[in-house]
Parts: C-alpha cells; sequence; structure tokens
C-alpha cells in the first residue's frame, strides 16, 4: 500500500512519536505506529472504531505509558511523560467526554482548571473569562451551573478551557460529533485561526468530509497499525476509503436468510423519533437479521434502547403486524447491552442467578420458585448455548466475554421474547466464540424472533445481516439489503455523511432575550443557585419568630437570645465540620463522639486549679486530637476505601470507647473562668457567636473564592472530572476531614461551657443534629453543592424549633414531630428543585 | 458445535457459603473458644441465656437493615421503629392481655406506613436514604412520646410469656430470630419477587436494562425492614419487664455493624442473611465476654471499634493490589502527618 508521502519537515516537529506499541493484557492495541506532527498544521487522524486512534493520542498526552517507542516534544526526547508533564509542556487534550464539574458554575469550571496567571484576581479576571468563552462561541452566563448546560455546550467550555492555556498542540477527540451546524462552523474557523499562528492541532476523526475540509495531512489507522501518512489534497477518497477498511476477520458466519423475498413483515419500525436518533424506519421479514451500523455513538444505541422500551419515542412498531407499545417492549423485549459491566449483566451474582432473573416466573410451581424446574431449564438453554463455567454457582465477573455474552442470550431466550436486541454482541468476544453467537442468532432469528444487531464492526454486520440501516448522528443515511452489505459501502456511508447532530440546542438564541428579560433570568439563577434555601430558612425563622413572640414577649428577651444564641454556637461549628464532609460527597458520623471525647480530654486539663501553662495545653490537646481523628477519617476512606459511613461509624464507635476510657464517670469540672470568658456577651449576644458568624462568613468566601473552595467542591462533585483537571482528589479530601474535625473542636469548647465537666457520655447526639442543620442549609448529600451560611441558619432553625416548644408550651412529641417535619419539608422541597433543574432523564439511580 | 457431541451440563450446589459468613462463624467460633479459656463463666448456661434473646433481637433488626443496605439504602429510623413498637405493645394494653393482638396489629400497621413513608421518598422521589430516614425517624419518635408521654409501662404477662419465655430451654425470642432468619431467606430466594428484589440490589442498571421495576424494589426494602424492627420491639418488650420509651436507641449503630460484619457492602449487592444473624450473636458474646473480663465498658467499646474495623476491611480492601503497592519500591508516602 501507499507508504508514508511527506517531504521532510522544513521545522522541528511539535509532536513526534516513533515506533511506539501497547498492549492491554496481550491484545495489542498498537504495534509500530509513527506519528509527526509538525507545527502549524491540522493532521486527521482515521480510522474505525477501535483502530487506534484514542490509545495514540492518551500515549502522547501522557495517560497510558506506551511498551515501546520514543515521544518526542519539540524535538527534546521525553523519556516518562505523564499528563502533568504533557500540559507542562503545552500539549491540551479535549476529551470526547469533556471533564466539567456539574455543581460548580461555569466560572468555577474555568478556576479550578486553569492556572492562576491566565485567570488573575481582580477586575480583568470577568473580562477574561468572558473573553475565552466568546472565543468559542459559547453563549451562557458564567454563574450559570454546568449542570444545566447542554452536551454541546459543555463541550465547547471543554475546548474553551483547553485553548486557554495557549497550547502548543491542541488534540480534538470527535469534536464535531455533539455539535450542531452552527458550533461546527464556529470550531473550523477557530481551528483554523488557532494554526494559523503556528499552533499544531491533532484531529481525531471518522468523517471524511471534516478531513477535506480542515486538516493539511491526514494519518490513517487500521487494526492498531499505521496505514499511511499523507497531504489531504495528494489523496483521494477512494483511496483513504480502502485504507480505512479491509480489516481481517477470521470468524465464520452462518448462511444468510434464503426464504422467499415477499414473505411477511414480521417487524417493522416507522418514523421512530426520540431521545439520540430520528425519523428511523427498518422493516424485515420473518428470518432476517437486522444490522445497525454506523460509528459508535451515533443513535444506534439509543435506539436499541427506545425498542427495548427504556426510552420514549415517538413513531410506531410493529411486531407480527401488531402494534406494540414502549411498555410492552419493557416486558418482552429482551435486550442486550454493549456494557455487559455495568448494564448487561449482574457482576456480583451468579450464572445462575443472571439466566433466571428474567424468566422467573416460568420456574414458578405454587408460590414458590422451583429449584429442580428452574435447575432444568438453565442447565438445557446452558448447555445448548455451550457455555462455559466452572459451574451454575460461579460468579458471572469470572467467565470470559464470550460465556458472559452467551449467558445473556441464554437470559434472553429463557424470557421467550417477541424481539432480540443486541448492541455490539461480540465486543470483547474471542474468535470462537463469536461464531458461535451469530449461529444463535440465526437460529433465534430463523426460529421467527426477529433479531436487531448494533455493531461498528462492519465486516460483522456484512456477514450476519439481511438488512442494514447505516446511522449517522442519529439520522438513518442508508438502507441496505442483500448484495449491497458490504463494508466498503457501510463505512462509506457513514463516513461521509455530513449530517448534523438532532436534538441538540448548542447555541441558545437567548442572548439578546437575556439582557431584555435580564431580571427573571437573575431570578431563576438565584433559584437554581446555592443561596436560595438560606434565604427561604431565614424567611421561615422570622415567621415563627413573630409567632413566637405574639404568643410570649419573653421570646425576645435578652435571657432567651443569648442561651439560644449559646447553643446554636455549639452545634453551629459541628454542623459547619459536617458541611465540609458532605461537600466531599462523604459524611462524618464521628463528630458527636469526638465532640464528647475533646471535652473529655480537656476536663484534665482546663481544671478550676489549673495554672495558664495546663489551659493552654489542654486547648492544644483538644486540637491535636480533632486533627488525628479527622486524619485517621480521611486515611479509613481514602486510602484504606472504606465507605464514608463504615469509617466514620468504626471511628464513632472507638471514640466512645475512649471517652469512657479516660473518664469512666463524669469527672473534672472545667475552669469556670475559663468557661465565664468564653461565654462572654456583648449586650445579649455572645461573643462566641460573633466568632461563628466570622468563621461562617470566612468559610463561605474560601469555598467561593479559593482554590481550596474550588477543589473541595470539585471532588465532591466529581471526582473522575476533578482527577482530570488536576485536582489531588486524596490530599483534598482527607485535608477535608481534617477540617471538619478541626472545626468541631471549636464546637467542643462550646459544648464544654456548657456541660461543664468531663462526662463520657455527652456529645453523641450530634451527630444527627449536626447532618440535621446541614441538609436544612441545602447542601447536597451527594456532594459539591451547598453553603456554609446555610448550614448556619439551619442550626439557628433547629435550635429555635426546640426553644419554641418550651415558649409554646408544648411537650417534648412536639420537638420530634416539628424536627421530622422540618427535615422532610426541606429535602422533599430541595429535591424537587433539584430534579427540575436536572432534566436530562439518567438511567442509573 | 465445539469438541464434545453434547457439552457437560452445569451443576449448582445446594448450599453456598459466602466469605462473610465463614468470617463471621470462624470468629464466633474462636471467641467462644477464648471465652470459655479466659473467661468461664461468659460460657455458663445461665450467661448464654441472658445473652441469646438480646442477640435474638439484634439479630432480627439486623436482617431488617440488610435488606435496605443490600439496595444500597440506610435505615436510619430503626430507634423510632423498635421503640414505637416497644411503646405501642405496652401502653396499648397496659397489663391487659386481651388487648395484646390488637396492640400488636396496630405496631405492624405504623410500621407499614413508616416504611411506606421511607420507600416513597426514597424510591420515588429519590431522596438521599440518610436524610429520609432520618426525618422518619424524628416522626416516630413524636408518636412514641405522642402514645407514652415517656413514662415506661410494665409488659403484659401474655407478652412477657412469648417474648421472654422458653420452651424445650430455648428462649422463644431465638425462636422468632430463626423464624424470621427462614422467611427472609426463603422470601428472597425462592419467590418471584425475591430473586428480583436481590438482582435490582446487585445492580439497579442492569435491572433496569432488563426490564425490572428498581425503584418499587429499592422502595419496598424499607417496608419490609420496617416491620422486622416492629417484630424486634414487640420482642424486646416481652423480654424487657418495664422497656423505656427509648429502648430501640442502642440498636442504630449495632445493626448496620452486623450488618457490614456479615459481609452485605453498604454500597449495596448481595445481602447475607445467615452471616448478619451470627454477627448479631459474635457481637452479643463479645459483649458478654468483655464484660464477664471485668474490663471497663470502654473497652468493650474499643474492642466493638476493632472488630468493625477489621470486620469491613476484610471485605473492602483489595488486598491483592495492596501487596503490588507495598512492592513497588518508589510508593510515594501515603500521607504527612503534621
Amino acid at each position: 500500500m501507499n507508504m508514508p508521502t511527506t517531504e521532510a519537515p522544513a521545522a522541528v516537529a511539535t509532536l513526534s512519536m516513533t515506533g511506539i506499541s501497547k498492549s492491554f493484557g496481550g491484545a495489542a492495541a498498537l504495534t509500530d505506529v509513527s506519528l509527526e506532527v509538525l507545527p502549524g498544521e491540522v493532521h486527521a487522524l482515521l480510522g474505525e472504531n477501535g483502530a487506534g486512534k484514542s490509545t495514540l493520542m492518551n500515549v502522547a498526552t501522557g495517560t497510558i505509558r506506551p511498551d515501546r517507542g520514543i515521544i518526542a516534544i519539540g524535538g527534546e526526547v521525553v523519556d516518562v511523560l505523564d499528563p502533568r508533564e504533557a500540559t507542562r509542556r503545552g500539549i491540551a487534550f479535549v476529551h470526547q467526554h469533556p471533564a466539567v464539574l456539574p455543581d460548580m458554575t461555569v466560572l468555577e469550571n474555568l478556576l479550578v482548571a486553569l492556572p492562576a496567571s491566565i485567570l488573575p484576581r481582580g477586575a480583568s479576571r470577568l473580562d477574561v473569562a468572558h473573553e475565552l468563552l466568546a472565543t468559542v462561541g459559547l453563549k451562557v452566563h458564567l454563574s450559570d451551573r454546568v449542570e444545566t448546560l447542554s452536551v454541546a455546550q459543555k463541550h465547547l467550555l471543554e475546548i474553551a478551557k483547553a485553548l486557554a492555556v495557549k497550547p502548543s498542540l491542541l488534540v480534538l477527540d470527535e469534536p464535531t460529533a455533539p455539535l450542531g451546524q452552527d458550533s461546527v462552523d464556529m470550531l473550523f474557523a477557530l481551528v483554523r485561526d488557532f494554526v494559523a499562528q503556528g499552533t499544531s492541532v491533532v484531529y481525531i476523526t471518522h468523517r471524511l468530509a471534516e478531513v477535506r475540509e480542515l486538516a493539511d495531512r491526514v494519518t490513517v489507522l487500521r487494526d492498531g497499525r499505521l496505514r499511511a501518512t499523507a497531504i489531504v489534497d495528494e489523496i483521494s477518497d477512494r483511496e483513504l476509503l480502502s485504507l480505512i477498511v479491509g480489516r481481517q476477520l477470521d470468524s465464520t458466519f452462518p448462511p444468510k436468510f434464503d426464504g422467499p423475498r415477499e414473505g411477511a413483515t414480521s417487524f417493522a419500525a416507522t418514523g421512530l423519533t426520540g431521545p439520540g436518533f430520528n425519523e428511523v424506519s427498518i422493516s424485515a421479514q420473518r428470518g432476517e437479521i437486522i444490522g445497525v451500523a454506523g460509528v459508535v455513538g451515533n443513535g444506534q444505541s439509543d435506539l436499541l434502547r427506545a425498542l427495548a422500551g427504556l426510552a420514549s419515542f415517538d413513531g410506531a412498531v410493529e411486531i407480527e403486524g401488531r402494534a406494540v407499545t414502549g411498555k410492552e417492549l419493557l416486558a418482552r423485549a429482551a435486550y442486550l447491552p454493549a456494557d455487559r459491566l455495568s448494564e448487561g449483566l449482574m457482576m456480583r451474582l451468579s450464572v445462575r442467578e443472571n439466566a433466571a432473573v428474567s424468566a422467573l416466573r416460568r420456574f414458578r410451581s405454587g408460590l414458590l420458585i422451583s429449584r429442580k424446574r428452574e435447575l432444568g431449564m438453565l442447565g438445557d438453554t446452558l448447555g445448548s448455548l455451550s457455555v462455559k463455567a466452572a459451574s451454575l454457582d460461579a460468579p458471572v465477573s469470572s467467565l470470559s466475554g464470550g460465556n458472559q455474552q452467551k449467558v445473556m442470550m441464554a437470559r434472553a431466550l429463557l424470557s421467550e421474547p417477541v424481539l432480540i436486541l443486541a448492541d455490539e454482541p461480540t465486543q470483547g468476544v474471542d474468535v470462537g466464540a463469536r461464531a458461535e453467537i451469530y449461529g444463535i442468532l440465526r437460529e433465534v432469528s430463523a426460529a421467527g424472533i426477529p433479531v436487531i444487531v448494533a455493531s461498528s464492526d462492519a465486516k460483522e454486520l456484512e456477514g450476519l445481516c439481511d438488512t442494514v440501516i447505516v446511522m449517522s448522528r442519529g439520522h438513518v443515511v442508508d438502507t441496505l439489503r442483500g448484495a449491497e452489505i458490504t463494508e466498503e459501502r457501510m463505512i462509506h456511508s457513514a463516513v461521509s455523511s455530513t449530517t448534523r447532530t438532532v436534538n441538540v440546542d448548542d447555541v441558545r438564541n437567548d442572548g439578546a432575550d437575556e439582557r431584555a428579560a435580564g431580571r427573571r433570568a437573575s431570578v431563576r439563577r438565584f433559584l437554581q443557585g446555592d443561596y436560595a434555601p438560606p434565604v427561604l430558612l431565614a424567611i421561615v425563622m422570622l415567621a415563627l419568630g413573630a409567632f413566637i413572640f405574639a404568643q410570649n414577649d419573653r421570646y425576645l428577651g435578652d435571657f432567651n437570645i443569648s442561651s439560644m444564641l449559646l447553643l446554636t454556637s455549639a452545634l453551629g461549628f459541628i454542623a459547619m465540620g459536617q458541611t465540609i464532609a458532605l461537600l466531599t460527597g462523604g459524611i462524618d458520623l464521628s463528630v458527636g463522639p469526638l465532640v464528647g471525647f475533646l471535652v473529655v480530654v480537656g476536663s484534665f486539663f482546663i481544671l478550676n486549679e489549673s495554672p495558664t501553662t495546663s489551659i493552654l495545653l489542654g486547648f492544644a490537646a483538644m486540637l491535636a486530637a480533632s486533627i488525628v481523628v479527622g486524619l485517621v477519617n480521611g486515611a479509613l476512606i481514602r486510602y484504606v476505601k472504606f465507605t464514608a459511613i463504615a469509617a466514620t461509624l468504626t471511628v464513632y464507635i472507638a471514640l466512645q470507647g475512649l471517652s469512657f476510657l479516660l473518664r469512666p464517670t463524669a469527672e473534672g469540672f472545667i475552669n469556670s473562668e475559663v468557661s465565664r470568658a468564653i461565654t462572654t456577651k456583648l449586650g445579649p449576644v455572645p461573643i462566641a457567636f460573633i466568632v461563628l458568624v466570622l468563621v461562617v462568613i470566612g468559610l463561605e468566601v474560601a469555598l467561593r473564592r479559593t482554590p481550596w473552595g474550588w477543589r473541595l467542591r470539585a471532588a465532591g462533585s466529581d471526582e473522575e472530572s476533578a482527577r482530570r483537571v488536576g485536582v489531588e482528589v486524596n490530599r483534598t479530601v482527607v485535608l477535608g476531614y481534617v477540617a471538619t474535625s478541626a472545626l468541631t473542636f471549636l464546637g467542643a469548647i462550646m459544648l464544654m461551657t456548657q456541660i461543664g465537666v468531663g462526662d463520657p457520655a455527652q456529645g453523641v447526639a450530634y451527630t444527627l443534629s449536626s447532618i440535621t442543620a446541614v441538609v436544612l442549609g441545602g447542601t447536597s448529600l451527594l456532594g459539591g453543592r451547598g453553603t456554609f451560611v446555610g448550614t448556619l441558619f439551619g442550626s439557628m432553625l433547629l435550635i429555635q424549633v426546640l426553644n419554641a416548644t418550651v415558649f409554646l408550651r408544648l411537650d417534648q412529641m412536639w420537638q420530634y414531630i416539628l424536627q421530622g417535619v422540618l427535615i422532610l419539608a426541606a429535602a422533599i422541597l430541595y429535591a424537587i428543585a433539584r430534579s427540575k433543574r436536572r432534566r436530562r432523564a439518567t438511567a442509573r439511580p | 458445535m465445539a469438541d464434545t457431541s453434547m457439552p457437560r451440563s452445569l451443576t449448582s450446589a445446594r448450599v453456598s457459603i459466602s466469605k462473610g459468613l465463614l468470617t463471621v462463624a470462624i470468629s464466633l467460633v474462636v471467641l467462644v473458644v477464648v471465652s470459655a479459656i479466659l473467661a468461664p463463666s461468659s460460657v455458663s448456661p445461665g450467661a448464654v441465656l441472658g445473652m441469646l434473646p438480646f442477640a435474638a433481637v439484634l439479630a432480627i433488626v439486623g436482617l431488617g437493615q440488610m435488606l435496605v443496605v443490600q439496595q444500597g439504602g440506610i435505615d436510619l429510623s430503626v430507634p423510632g421503629g423498635v421503640s414505637l413498637a416497644v411503646v405501642l405493645v405496652t401502653h396499648m394494653p397496659n397489663e391487659n392481655d386481651a388487648l395484646l393482638v390488637p396492640a400488636v396489629l396496630a405496631a405492624f400497621a405504623w410500621a407499614i406506613g413508616a416504611g411506606l413513608l421511607n420507600g416513597f421518598m426514597v424510591g420515588r422521589l429519590g431522596l438521599n436514604p440518610i436524610i429520609a430516614t432520618l426525618g422518619t425517624n424524628a416522626l416516630l419518635f413524636g408518636a412514641v412520646l405522642g402514645i407514652s408521654g415517656g413514662i415506661p409501662r410494665t409488659t403484659t404477662r401474655l407478652l412477657a410469656s412469648i417474648g421472654g419465655g422458653q420452651t424445650l430451654g430455648i428462649p422463644h425470642a431465638v425462636l422468632f430470630a430463626l423464624g424470621a432468619l427462614i422467611l427472609v431467606s426463603i422470601l428472597v430466594k425462592r419467590t418471584v419477587a425475591g430473586r428480583r428484589f436481590e438482582a435490582v440490589g446487585a445492580s439497579p442498571a442492569a435491572a433496569r436494562a432488563t426490564g425490572l421495576r428498581y425503584r418499587t424494589h429499592q422502595g419496598a426494602a424499607y417496608v419490609w425492614s420496617q416491620l422486622l424492627f416492629a417484630t424486634a420491639g414487640i420482642l424486646l418488650a416481652g423480654i424487657t419487664n418495664q422497656p423505656t420509651a427509648f429502648q430501640g436507641n442502642t440498636y442504630l449503630l449495632t445493626s448496620v455493624a452486623v450488618v457490614v460484619l456479615g459481609g452485605t457492602s453498604l454500597l449495596g449487592g448481595r445481602g447475607f442473611p445467615v452471616a448478619t444473624v451470627v454477627a448479631a450473636l459474635f457481637l452479643s458474646q463479645l459483649d458478654q465476654f468483655v464484660l464477664a473480663l471485668g474490663v471497663p465498658f470502654a473497652v468493650r467499646t474499643l474492642v466493638q471499634a476493632a472488630a468493625l474495623a477489621i470486620g469491613v476491611a476484610i471485605y473492602t480492601v483489595n488486598w491483592a493490589a495492596l501487596r503490588q503497592r507495598f512492592a513497588r519500591a518508589s510508593a510515594p508516602a501515603a500521607i504527612a502527618t503534621p
């Protein structure tokens, strides 16, 4: 075939990779691939799915370390390349899945990902940020939460982040996939503008049209090997196509359907439109296998999901002449997802449990499942598919890919389906098992059950299917029958397609409206923002306060105010700590026993007769103990991989034990002068409460304005994305737990003055009340979003409610009922508000 | 066809023993042996008969918690649920045996109500289980105080003989616990709904892809758990002569502890009923043993914490990866100490 036809590079290559090889578990992903990217060129990387394009670029950006080969950046050979080093040397990679943090605002996403030199503190920061967004044509407000952005907008944000660091090499992986026409034009203009300044771009794509429009040179990969590198203008589409196709496939296929051409239609779908696909029509007669071809992620999986009843769709589906609804499909169609690991099989369960799960009713005799019947039917089906496993009790995760796929098939067959939908049925399946799977699909189809197979492997569809639709960006771009079904034709249709993604709203045209309806937009933004819950709480507190005051005017007396505020201070500090734990996406159950334990520790040093040095030592010991506890919690969670609940529960019990170990009974009276100093008041307001408010303000500012706050929320919002933008998640979370414990220490000082003695049984209740206060304040238990101000108000409201029952002469019952109603009302309200915001339906619970 | 004409048929064992069961069972045996050597009084018939009813109550509560935890949830309304049942069956009859049956029915009705509330909030509204059950717990305690006014009442004689009595030397509570264990095991392993329930716990995403109504199963777990909590509460009222209104408080953390010790992951997955019950026995005997040694309460609690830490570590730590990590010479220091 063609060998590289490039002339000698005039300048030093931006990136030069020579003889790169990489294999994963024995399977070669890249074999002896070389690539050279010159300054100021757009270099397209072309090839089928699995050809090794993304792997090669992951090697170039340091994410994957090659087994062999030399990488040189700017002419300098780099021995060990890791992502940070790659970034330092000016390589930026825009992944197919943007590394954005959904709970943070657009501006915060920029701030956490970009070095401070690009977005300097001060007045110019917003201008720079606006400019970055304008460069990529992203019309969103800087304080919009990224969660509310569309997929395309998130992509543009990702590109904006990559461009901001002014890289010398920009890698774009299928950048146009989620974009509409306007955005694509803008992106292309951007890329051209960019290379004109001397930067290099590697452009990974499947589409010949984009290569022609944008690229200077093109490199084609196939099966992890370099096919050719050529100058785009010197190579024809036909030549490129012949370089892409021609993959060797050793599988044998069963004979195709050879019944009469005008048989009865057994499956027909007309004008199907749904999330990710548009106006799809297919039909097949009894005995025919339908193929869905196209590059991965062009609506094939979405189509299959909809046909499985897992997503809603418009249009008609008929099976054996009868119209079926989505609900019936959910119950009667058998769906074999491409992602066996997370969606296809229950990996923790056995072969038997997996195969049986869709057909349990058939095994029933009386009320119970008959073991004999179950084993009999399972044995027959699994045997006929020749599933190889140690036993029926073997965990399904211990099987090979091919056998796992067969277990899924057995599950499908046992459920007596009306339709079988197989997404990538041979992905990760060895050659021998492939042939068997093709045979099974053919047999099922011959038995009269319609079979639809989606595959990115055109060769496979060529061998297996009787009719094939080719999808691109959600549209059917070609329908093939009989002899037309060839790999070349399918790939040709897919790569020469110029259709654009359906269902995108990337360029919102409300830019002008925004200003007109500026007030409305800012109200909406406020309601979606973090500060709506505190405002709500403030209103509730004022209303409740007014109501109680109307009943009993001693309510606002100095004594009551100062005692409420003192109680709030103890709870408040602890709840601030809890807020940090929840922001990281965890929880700290140990704060209650910790606060008790710290008081016990203090009761050894801070006594009436103690000298000043001993008192200072006491506070130091308390602080040190709290820091150790925080480190233990954090280390158990991040390094030993306990769940947050299990880790802090263990520490909870241990701390209780330690308290009783130090003080089997309540002893050690706290120095009264220290207590008096801590409870000093300014008018009716305790100084401690003022300190709490200052701490809250400080923390709030730190959370919004400092890298510490951004990293904390980033780690809690989406760990994977946070890691990709350079956040050290382990460190951040461990320090978060240390901060939680340190704030609990402040709470312990307050509690110490309240109980006045080293009592080992005190404090435990603070675990649940701190969680309650935080939740009332609107902080999410999912991590990543919340406010300290909300927690402060939550603590105040909680104390106020407990206090209210005294003034309203309600008994203890009402304390509990009011607390319960408050928690549930807040939780339900915030959940509803949040689900409205998040319109996209998620499959995973 | 493959190499042979007929592929060898796959077999299934009737009994399977999980890693968790093996761990806790061995631990229990070791503990009993150590108890017999170091503190023989802790395994005397009297001590064992005194311990077993409480272990049985903990086992039943643990089974309820396990059903929720295997669905990836957690039920913090244990104290409220147990306490409410205790209060209902002591206050409603007020030592009148004739009113015991309506009181028990009322306890189960309340349990179903509380379970539905939790299930609806978690399964339907998608609330975080920690918040939802925390709120429900507060409401249940509101009911507890509303009914009892916080004042304990004496158990009826009938309930005392049912809950606290013995047959053939076996405490009734143990029989109830065994009954609950068998019932839970059969329901989960041998009914259509139970098998689906287990599948949903093992992988909600895969369950959804096969068309199961996973949210319904996730919500239903809270109803089952409340029913078991109520059962435990009724028994507890029978065992304790004058139970307080806050009798359930001690079961919140211990219920989670026995579930974790039994090998059920807090992230959801498969539940291990037998292992959970054995873990309840283990924790109770551990208490007895440490008590018989005469060490203070503090040490008992520390031993519990250690048991929990070791238990969780056995299941969660990826030992193979850890060995590799330490094998690597230039492994970075874990964390800096201040």
